[in-house]
């Protein structure tokens, strides 16, 4: 960690948190009063959210209920879109992101994110995770060997692929090629990493594999996944916000809001009676 | 594995880094305006070259036959007619073929055969049109000479009216042959862009008419062709910008005579057909000057049927996009 | 079954054999073309096709001046028109979203995309020919670089616009510049593609005639020389073609032979790169 200097305590602003027994809870970002618009359709309405370093913090919900705009919100790679933008403020180790003149390709070293898909790039499997690091640092050969081996182990793939390292990413099966993508997201050591329904084109085998990586990279990452498999979302996080039409329902510890929410919508989504 | 990328400090200045964006941005902007420019440049250029010309005839010029580089008289009238009558044979002979081949293809073949039959029009497209010129020259031309243009004055020729089209000696080279190779010629681009616009009908609409138990040609005629009305026309438009502009093809075939007849077997002559024969020949800025403003002629017109076409097709597009 | 039942039946029969005879008639068209040039052709594909320069009416003699023109003038339009063309195609493709400007570019280009050559050929006979006073290899090579551009600007951005969006955003997510997202991503993903559509527009090129009439005209001698006139097989087979004299006639249709095979195999061989699998799978 770099830096941190306000006090370890949910703030009274992000509600709907009990505060459990958790000295080194840490706030990493804080989302206040963010809207979003697609073009003139309002998508994010009035979101105030923190979400703690060393935690994973699921977003659950409906199709078209914002979970997603409000995930490329945090990297801002809704910036690469016309027509679409935030207001309100996120900070991230209390920077704002959202304002102007900010190096958004910074921004979104330090923020990496994994795709519903997989995205091998067209190139190797060594010159996939290179991709990133080779972006911001100038390494030996040697080194920049270590830190892709370095990432390959720390996304469980290493085993699979260290024999083959100059073959292309693209023959990966799909479950691998997920992981190579993590992989190449933490090799650029970003501080937080936003998962985008990272397991919903796999097969059963390969998900539980990407939720034992998640379990396993909590420790250093702060971490926000988006899910519709809320069996899932109860498995893997420790926070899991419910999110319906644009706003934000509930948020709470996951426990709580999946044994005891206090909104009935939020009990209506996770008793399956829509969605 | 806990230290985050924390050489890198988010409150830097950003301008260096989106340096390299900004080049390369700017690169392909200039690259895509020089498209624009060589546009605006080809236009001004031979409006520029035809000026001398037009001063000197003024609108006479697109209304007189006289083409006399002797008595520097020069006037636009028969290349004018050339390019417009080779380019509607060409038409009635290439949409009928290119038609047929489209259904044939989206319709009847066999999937496993589509693509070959798809890549051999494609080639035929492919092969330039000085070869096309050669064969006409060698091969069509005598055909027509010997067979068909004989029977067509012996029967058609007879007819009062009409059959003023279909008499004379049978040259050979001449209006008529120009147009049928020019048909040949365009046919491949209007095939395939039919057939690309055939396959944009959504095959649920298909479905339902089949359902209904149409036949293939039913379908074709109700469904397909309705829904793409707009497309076919860009299409044939397409292929007509291509036949008015098409030079080697016709320079071989057309028979470089500045006058109209009456008669399609005479020769006459086609502002390309012209051009090619004439430009590096021609001395005196007052030929030259007509020359150029021949080419600023053919130029418009293209550039307003291409537009069209663009235009039509465009609008296919966006509905098959909605 | 009723009388009508039958007249439909008839009907679509009649129009579908009419729709066959058609495919039958177009494809008639290529073999009868070929076997012309062939047997024609064949008999002038001789070793001295390849090494003699043509020669004057009434002597024997080869094409090797204008196949070098050929190639060399085709080769530097090339060169000079894929770049333009690949970094044009990239700008409407990569940033044309939401520009006015850019709509504009793509029409302008699909006009010249179809634009009459034998126009190409008289503007560059203005703006370079007449300037420089003598007709040069380098205007042919202009004229043909202009005929280039267009063709590859589409195919840049039609295989840039079938990258997938989340690999774009994939490398975005990484912290990568638009630029480099681009050049190492995009283009890498696209480059099958946009190589293909510089083959395509190199065939293209090869067998244009009319451009060069006004610009490269013709040279009977072996010429290396960009900045004067150069032999090049189109130009060459029109004056042949169209003259009285046998031999000449005859070194014609070897060239046409020569040119055709040469373009029609380029054709195969783009479509034969599209198709095959990709790089480094």
């Amino acid at each position: 960690m770099n830096d941190m200097p306000r006090t370890a305590v949910a703030r009274q602003d992000a509600p709907l948190v009990e505060p459990r027994a958790a000295p080194d809870l840490v706030p990493k970002i804080e989302i206040r009063r963010l809207r979003f618009f697609y073009k003139k359709f309002e998508a994010l309405k009035n979101i105030d959210l923190t979400l703690y370093d060393k935690r994973v913090t699921a977003f659950i919900g409906p199709s078209g209920c914002g979970k997603s705009t409000l995930l490329r919100v945090l990297n801002r790679i809704y910036d690469l879109y016309p027509g679409q933008r935030a207001e309100g403020e996120v900070l991230l180790d209390g920077r704002n992101i959202l304002e102007p003149g900010l190096d958004l390709n910074l921004l979104r070293a330090k923020v990496g994110m994994v795709f519903q898909k997989p995205t091998p790039f067209p190139m190797s499997i060594f010159d996939n995770v290179a991709f990133g690091i080779r972006l911001y640092e100038k390494l030996p050969a040697s080194e920049l060997a270590d830190r892709v081996e370095q990432a390959l182990r720390r996304a469980a793939l290493w085993d699979e692929v260290k024999d083959k390292l100059r073959q292309s990413g693209l023959s990966l099966s799909g479950g691998q090629q997920q992981r190579l993508c993590i992989a190449r997201a933490i090799a650029v050591k970003p501080s937080v990493l936003l998962l985008d329904e990272p397991a919903s084109a796999l097969d059963p085998i390969s998900t539980q594999r990407i939720e034992e990586l998640i379990a396993e990279l909590k420790a250093d990452y702060c971490i926000v996944i988006v899910t519709h498999n809320m069996q899932q979302a109860a498995r893997s996080s420790d926070f899991t916000a419910f999110m319906y039409l644009g706003e934000l329902i509930e948020f709470s510890d996951t426990e709580t809001l999946f044994t005891h929410p206090r909104e009935k919508r939020t009990e209506d989504y996770i008793t399956g009676r829509f969605g | 594995m806990t230290d985050t990328v924390s050489s890198l400090d988010l409150s830097g200045t950003p301008r260096r880094r989106t340096f390299g964006d900004r080049l390369f941005k700017a690169t392909a902007a200039g690259f895509a305006f020089l498209v624009l420019a060589i546009l605006a440049a080809v236009i001004l250029t031979l409006a520029d070259g035809a000026l001398p010309a037009l001063r000197e005839f003024g609108i006479g010029f697109v209304a007189t036959e006289e083409w006399d580089p002797v008595l520097d008289e020069f006037g636009a009238l028969a290349p004018i007619y050339g390019t417009l009558i080779t380019s509607v044979i060409a038409m009635l002979v290439g949409i009928p073929v290119a038609f047929g081949i489209a259904v044939f293809i989206t319709e009847l073949c066999p999937t496993w055969l589509k693509r070959p039959i798809g890549v051999l029009i494609e080639l035929l497209a492919a092969i330039p049109s000085i070869i096309y010129g050669i064969w006409g020259l060698f091969v069509l031309a005598p055909f027509l000479q010997r067979h068909v243009q004989p029977f067509l004055i012996d029967t058609v020729g007879t007819i009062p009216g009409i059959g003023a089209l279909f008499r004379g000696p049978p040259l050979g080279i001449g209006i008529f042959t120009a147009g049928i190779i020019l048909g040949i010629m365009v046919l491949p681009f209007i095939a395939s862009i039919t057939r690309d616009v055939f396959e944009t009908v959504p095959p649920i609409l298909k479905e339902s008419a089949y359902g209904l138990g149409a036949t293939t040609w039913e379908v074709v005629r109700s469904v397909v062709v309705p829904y793409t009305r707009v497309g076919i026309v860009g299409g044939v438009m397409l292929g007509l910008g291509r036949a008015l502009g098409e030079t080697m093809a016709v320079t071989f075939v057309v028979g470089n005579a500045h006058r109209i007849d009456t008669s399609l077997f005479a020769p006459g002559t086609t502002i390309s057909a012209a051009l090619a024969n004439e430009f590096t020949e021609a001395v005196g800025d007052l030929y030259l000057s007509s020359l150029i403003a021949l080419g600023f002629i053919l130029f418009l017109i293209t550039f307003a049927v291409l537009s069209l076409a663009k235009l039509m097709l465009l609008r296919l597009q966006q509905r098959a996009g909605t | 079954m009723s009388p009508l039942y039958w007249r439909r039946r008839a009907t679509n029969a009649v129009v579908m054999t009419l729709a066959l005879g058609a495919t039958a008639l177009g494809l008639v068209w290529l073999v009868l073309v070929l076997w012309t040039l062939v047997a024609n052709g064949v008999a002038a594909i001789t070793p001295s096709l390849f090494v003699e320069s043509t020669p004057p009416p009434g002597s024997s003699g080869g094409l090797a001046n204008a196949i070098y023109g050929s190639i060399v003038m085709t080769a530097a339009a090339t060169l000079i028109g894929a770049p333009v063309g690949i970094l044009a195609g990239t700008y409407l493709a990569e940033y044309g979203a939401g520009s006015r400007i850019a709509p504009v570019i793509r029409f302008v280009n699909d006009i010249l995309l179809s634009a009459p050559s034998i126009i190409i050929g008289l503007f560059v006979y203005e703006v370079m020919v007449l300037k420089m006073g003598h007709f040069s290899a380098w205007a042919g090579a202009t004229a043909l670089a202009i005929i280039v551009v267009p063709v590859v600007v589409r195919t840049t951005e039609d295989m840039l616009n079938l990258v997938p969006t989340a690999l774009r955003e994939a490398a975005a997510a990484l912290g990568a510049p638009k630029w480099r997202v681009i050049v190492f991503i995009a283009y890498r993903a696209a480059m099958q593609g946009m190589l293909t559509g510089v083959m395509l527009a190199f065939a293209r090129i090869a067998g244009e005639t009319a451009p060069l009439l006004f610009t490269a005209l013709n040279n009977q001698f072996f010429s290396t020389d960009m900045n004067a006139p150069m032999a090049n097989l189109p130009v060459v087979i029109f004056q042949f073609a169209m003259s009285p004299y046998v031999d000449w006639q005859s070194l014609a249709w070897g060239g046409a032979l020569l040119i055709t095979v040469a373009i029609l195999i380029l054709n195969i061989a783009a479509r034969l790169f599209a198709a095959w699998g990709s790089f480094g799978r």
